[in-house]
């Protein structure tokens, strides 16, 4: 008995060791202890172990990849509408399908290489080298990419489509010939990349199943170019399990910057945590998104316009912004668009149709179509006679759109529809989204972006096949709409009366027939702390505007400058 | 003896063979593809898309006929090679696995002893001692009739945010880099403790009521009655009941060890622990088949080894078992 | 042999006993006729959010306003079912699983732990996933029948054991050499000296039943309708109940749990005292 019990506790001591020594191998001059003035602590993008360092898989690289250490020709501020020069040091139209680029000199890659026109020219051309790289379709309307000398391209388009270039030019990051010419089509489309090499602010520190560790890269060109220096030595951002730890890590004091949804903030901002938003009064945070209420237009009874503008009038968003998200959201607008974007909406098409909260109105819809509770069970039928029972669908766990759609369907039962909530996992949710097998669901993925295009774009996702995997899940199929949308696309960028123009047609269409009804602006979720880094971005004056993300795409949209303004506070 | 241990290695080979076929159906039963599950998440254009599914399927080997599937598993298997995982894409499975499991056995193994030495020493006292029965052993009983994940959590905010004395995520600070020193070691330390106290604390009452009614039942028997007509002390009347009531304790003990693999997944969602466990439940949320396999293999092979070690323990130990499991009468 | 009234007089006066079934039967009330004292739905957004337990809310409110009182005792009746019936299911094939398997011996004993085994080592996580996929909607009677067919290779092995100790005893013998049909011993001379021991394996399974049930909805494999303490407990911490400070939504749902299963071991040992007078004289 006592042999096996040492030998118990043999094995006990070893695994103890093995945890120690297993990681343990780090390279030479090393820091191993970090000072916590020099670092910062993030959280809220990572929701498994990093294992991903390849700019091309956008949807999986560990935080930071795209941003910190791979970097952007243009970097995009939404606020203002500016696309700032970054790789690139002026880009422009020299004719309607020419359109020229001069790179930054003096820009080395990680390893020394210095950075110029191959590396763009080899970037845009992986598209036309593989058929599976994301970007591969741009090669349908970009006959050719020239490499005019070291630090100039010329780029000439077929078909040009301004929206979707500009969109280019902020979004993709550039990543190096010299490394990459040998990569086969696996490894480029799904390598790890596991020693990236980039041109960016950051390099890779080190990473294990519960962080990613970025230091900083002492040589980085926009030091020198536009005196831009970011002030923490190394970002250490935190795998998340659950929101919960998230809170009581910020609470602690070890996160610096959470991008997690953390219900009951706004309850904590006066409670002496030394805690920020970037709005100090409701709705708190910036708006990143739209949440719809996606509405399977190829299944009865969804399929009647009618139906589905009485849906629109059933649902009482303000209920959801309050009760659910205690004021840290805003109710949005019934073209969907984001606030960045609100020269953009015709407010004559939304006086004229745009719904709000009316159950009456609803109900009278519903009468005037035909649907009528013929069973006296509560619930309406079609005017066919059939049943209507309805569910609607969100991720099991994400709690906040749980508790909304309990809303919704307790608005829809009001009115007479016979509606419920249902929460499959992810990968239930994901697929029957994806394959039209739904009645209603909840979706927010298109970001906020450079152009409203974007959000059309995957609103009304064309042609609609079998599996949809980029938007318009609700299936709606009007040519006419999707028309409108490339000629938007070709719109440039800088002609704002002739986008206006083009989008009043397209919400038009959209507010007439109502294929998918915006309810939300989803936020970007961002609280920090002042306990270590101060002067974060905030609405108030004196403040800096930039975004206060660490989220994946959003480095490019100005959060990168976020860390060159931050302080270390007075008080330690 | 050696028919007998052939026959129980036939056995454990045949259990091994169902069980890993099963573990192979069962992520297969699941509705889903998990290439969509994973593409979706991607936003590509439509001709992207489609060529990139076609792409991961066949890397995955998805596009083959199920018994093709099956086969090459096997073969894989073999190889040592079970698979990429989907979830932590492009990381192979084995090593997800071994990156993770050495967290959980350095949270489980010293909790499930501790509490193993210490639940039947308590449990053979409270047997012994009506005084300690009445008052020590409820407060045993009390924690393990308490819901883990609720003490856990308390734990967690109690020492963690209002009194700040232990931290409440991560195996070691986040401040660290793992390296030989007395503050990595020191940190590992802190880190491990709250965790561990968890388990202990619910696994402990356990053992002890487990080893309590053992001893009882032992006292029972007519070996017990005899030695007491026969005025032998209640010591060694003790002392033979404990080393029986020991036997199914050991059963116990040894299954637990055998599912450690299986990681801790209530404590490391409340501590943010690294471990197998979460990336279980992440694995089954994201579909990711090749990632549960090898997960599930491990558990497997765990629990058959530990139930192998308990066989041949108990017939070096029992005489009484082993002419029971032989069909023979007494 | 005791007779059944010697079984009750000391049951009835055997204080671990009294208090655990008190207790026990305190808390099934509640479930039952608690409901009956609110007005509110176990839903619905009836008052102020996040509201310290007052006169009008007796245990609080939640994030969104909901009634905690209202909350707790209706999961309180779908705790008790899913002990009960998961509970009992568990014991029961665990039981007969256990006897044949002990009695048997032999092959019969070698395929039955086989299964045991298989059972024992299939991730219950992955079934209920699969079970969970296909049936997006599952109440708390899934659960229950889900918690019962896994739960019971414990039970059968614990039988198992105990028969294999008793069959080996004169009194089995007797009964064989009389010709006795073996189903036939098992029930009239096995059985009833394990009556206890089947008790206490029952009392056993309902608290796993319960716990188990609880740390499953925790993890969000639980029933997707209705309510119950897992499921608030699951709910607070989604919500950063207790990091906000709402003990009152966290704290009642798992103090209860603890309190019943408690119970029921309390009351598991004052049964053995009953039926082994030994222990009462310790």
């Amino acid at each position: 008995m006592r042999r096996v019990l040492f030998i118990l506790s043999l094995l006990a001591i070893l695994s103890m060791l093995t945890v120690g020594v297993v990681p343990a191998t780090e390279p030479e001059g090393a820091d191993v202890v970090y000072e916590r003035s020099e670092t910062l602590y993030t959280s809220g993008t990572q929701w498994g172990p990093p294992s991903s360092w390849n700019p091309m898989v956008t949807w999986g690289y560990a935080m930071g990849t795209a941003g910190l250490c791979y970097e952007t020709l243009f970097i995009y501020d939404p606020f203002t509408n500016e696309y700032m020069p970054w790789l690139a040091e002026e880009g422009k139209w020299s004719s309607a399908t020419e359109y020229d680029l001069k790179l930054r000199q003096g820009i080395t890659w990680s390893d020394g290489q210095p950075f110029t026109a191959a590396d763009v020219v080899f970037t845009v051309e992986l598209g036309k080298k593989f058929a599976t790289v994301q970007y591969s379709t741009i090669w349908e309307w970009l006959q050719s990419v020239e490499q005019v000398d070291d630090y100039n391209v010329k780029f000439t388009f077929s078909d040009p489509l301004y929206q979707e270039w500009a969109h280019f030019l902020y979004y993709r990051a550039i990543v190096p010939k010299h490394l990459w010419e040998s990569k086969t089509e696996e490894e480029v489309v799904s390598g790890a990349n596991d020693n990236p090499v980039g041109t960016g602010p950051y390099l890779y520190d080190t990473h294990s199943q519960d962080r990613m560790v970025w230091v900083k890269n002492a040589t980085w060109w926009a030091k020198d170019a536009l005196g831009l220096d970011p002030k923490p030595k190394r970002i250490v951002d935190i795998v998340n399990s659950s929101n919960n730890v998230a809170l009581g890590l910020v609470l602690q004091g070890g996160l610096d910057l959470s991008n997690n949804f953390l219900p009951g903030v706004a309850t904590l901002l006066q409670s002496g945590y030394a805690l920020e938003t970037y709005y100090p009064e409701p709705p708190y945070m910036l708006s990143a998104n739209t949440a719809w209420l996606i509405l399977n237009n190829t299944k009865k009874p969804m399929d009647d316009p009618a139906f589905r503008r009485a849906m629109a009038y059933a649902v009482d968003v303000s209920q959801i912004v309050q009760v659910v998200y205690g004021n840290i959201v805003m109710a949005a607008n019934p073209t969907g668009l984001l606030p960045v974007w609100d020269e953009f909406i015709d407010q004559s098409v939304v006086d004229e149709l745009g719904p709000s909260y009316d159950p009456a109105k609803a109900k009278q819809i519903l009468a005037d179509a035909g649907y009528a509770d013929t069973d006296s069970d509560g619930f309406v039928e079609s005017p066919d006679g059939s049943k209507i029972e309805l569910s609607i669908i969100v991720p099991f766990g994400w709690t906040d759109w749980m508790e909304s759609i309990k809303v919704i369907a307790n608005g829809a039962q009001a009115v007479g529809i016979n509606l419920k909530p249902e929460y499959p996992d992810y990968g239930g949710y994901a697929d029957a989204r994806n394959s039209g097998k739904f009645d209603m669901l909840i979706s927010n993925e298109v970001q906020i972006s450079n152009t409203p295009w974007r959000y059309y774009d995957w609103m009304f996702d064309a042609p609609i096949r079998e599996t949809m995997g980029n938007g318009n899940y609700e299936r709606y199929d009007n040519q006419q709409v999707f028309d409108l949308i490339v000629q938007l696309d070709k719109t440039p960028i800088d002609d704002i009366a002739g986008m206006k123009k083009v989008i009043s047609e397209i919400q038009r269409i959209q507010l007439t027939d109502m294929p998918l009804i915006p309810l939300w602006y989803n936020g970007m979720w961002a609280q920090y702390s002042n306990a270590v880094w101060t002067n974060w971005p905030s609405s108030a004056e004196g403040r800096n505007h930039y975004l206060p993300t660490s989220w994946r795409e959003y480095w490019n949209m100005t959060a990168i400058l976020m860390l060159c303004d931050l302080k270390l506070a007075e008080t330690e | 003896m050696r028919r007998y241990f052939a026959r129980k290695l036939l056995i454990y080979a045949l259990t091994f063979f169902l069980a890993v076929t099963i573990d192979w159906l069962i992520p297969r039963f699941m509705p889903g593809n998990p290439v969509q599950t994973m593409l979706s998440r991607a936003h590509l254009h439509a001709e992207a898309a489609d060529v990139m599914y076609g792409y991961f399927m066949r890397a995955f080997g998805l596009d083959l006929p199920i018994w093709q599937q099956y086969v090459n598993f096997w073969v894989a298997l073999v190889h040592g090679d079970l698979g990429t995982s989907v979830f932590v894409f492009p990381t192979p499975v084995l090593q997800v696995i071994l990156n993770a499991v050495p967290y959980d056995i350095f949270l489980l193994l010293p909790a499930i002893l501790a509490s193993w030495l210490a639940g039947n020493w308590f449990g053979a006292f409270a047997a012994r001692s009506r005084w300690l029965d009445n008052t020590a052993l409820p407060v045993g009983y009390i924690l393990t009739a308490t819901p883990y994940m609720w003490l856990a959590i308390l734990l967690a905010w109690v020492f963690g945010i209002i009194l700040h004395i232990f931290p409440i995520a991560g195996a070691y600070s986040f401040a660290l880099r793992p390296h030989l020193s007395w503050t990595f070691v020191w940190s590992l330390f802190v880190h491990w403790v709250l965790p561990f106290l968890s388990l202990f604390m619910v696994m402990l009452g356990g053992w002890a009521i487990g080893m309590r009614n053992m001893i009882i039942y032992e006292l029972e028997a007519d070996y017990a009655h005899y030695l007491e007509a026969l005025g032998a002390p209640r010591r060694l009347i003790r002392a033979y009941a404990f080393r029986n009531a020991v036997l199914p304790q050991l059963t116990g003990l040894a299954l637990q060890l055998g599912v450690i693999v299986a990681g801790a997944l209530a404590t490391e969602i409340v501590f943010s622990y690294p471990g197998i466990g979460y990336l279980i439940l992440q694995a089954i949320q994201n579909e990711d088949y090749f990632l549960l396999q090898g997960c599930f293999l491990f558990i497997i092979v765990g629990v058959l080894l530990a139930n192998f070690i308990i066989d041949v323990a108990y017939v070096v130990v029992d005489p009484r078992t082993r002419t029971g499991m032989q069909g023979e009468t007494a | 042999m005791k007779t059944k009234s010697e079984f009750l007089y000391f049951a009835l006066r055997n204080s671990k006993l009294r208090i655990g079934l008190a207790v026990v039967l305190l808390f099934l009330a509640l479930a039952l006729i608690g409901p009956f004292f609110t007005t509110f739905t176990v839903d619905g957004y009836v008052g102020p959010s996040s509201q310290p337990p007052s006169s009008t809310y007796w245990f609080g409110t939640t994030t969104f306003g909901q009634d905690v009182y209202t909350q707790f005792v209706h999961g309180l009746g779908a705790t008790f079912l899913v002990g009960i019936i998961g509970g009992g299911l568990g014991t029961l094939i665990g039981v007969v699983i256990g006897f044949t398997a002990g009695y048997r011996g032999g092959i019969v004993d070698e395929l039955l732990n086989i299964l045991t085994n298989i059972v024992l080592v299939i991730p219950t996580l992955a079934l209920l996933l699969i079970i969970s996929a296909y049936l997006e909607v599952r109440g708390v009677l899934l659960e229950s029948l889900f918690i019962g067919f896994t739960a019971w290779p414990w039970a059968a092995r614990a039988i198992r054991a105990q028969t294999f100790s008793l069959r080996s005893r004169e009194f089995i013998d007797l009964a064989r050499l009389s010709g006795m049909k073996d189903w036939k011993i098992i029930f009239t001379e096995v059985a009833p000296n394990m009556m206890s021991y089947l008790f206490m394996t029952f009392i056993l399974q309902f608290g796993g039943a319960v716990l188990i049930a609880a740390t499953l909805d925790f993890v969000g494999l639980g029933p997707t309708q209705g309510i119950s303490l897992g499921l608030m407990m699951n709910n607070a911490v989604l919500w950063s109940a207790l990091t906000l400070g709402m003990w009152w939504w966290f704290v009642p749902p798992g103090l209860a749990i603890t309190i019943i299963v408690g119970a029921m071991y309390i009351m598991n040992v004052g049964l053995d005292e009953v039926f082994n007078p030994k222990l009462r004289e310790m």
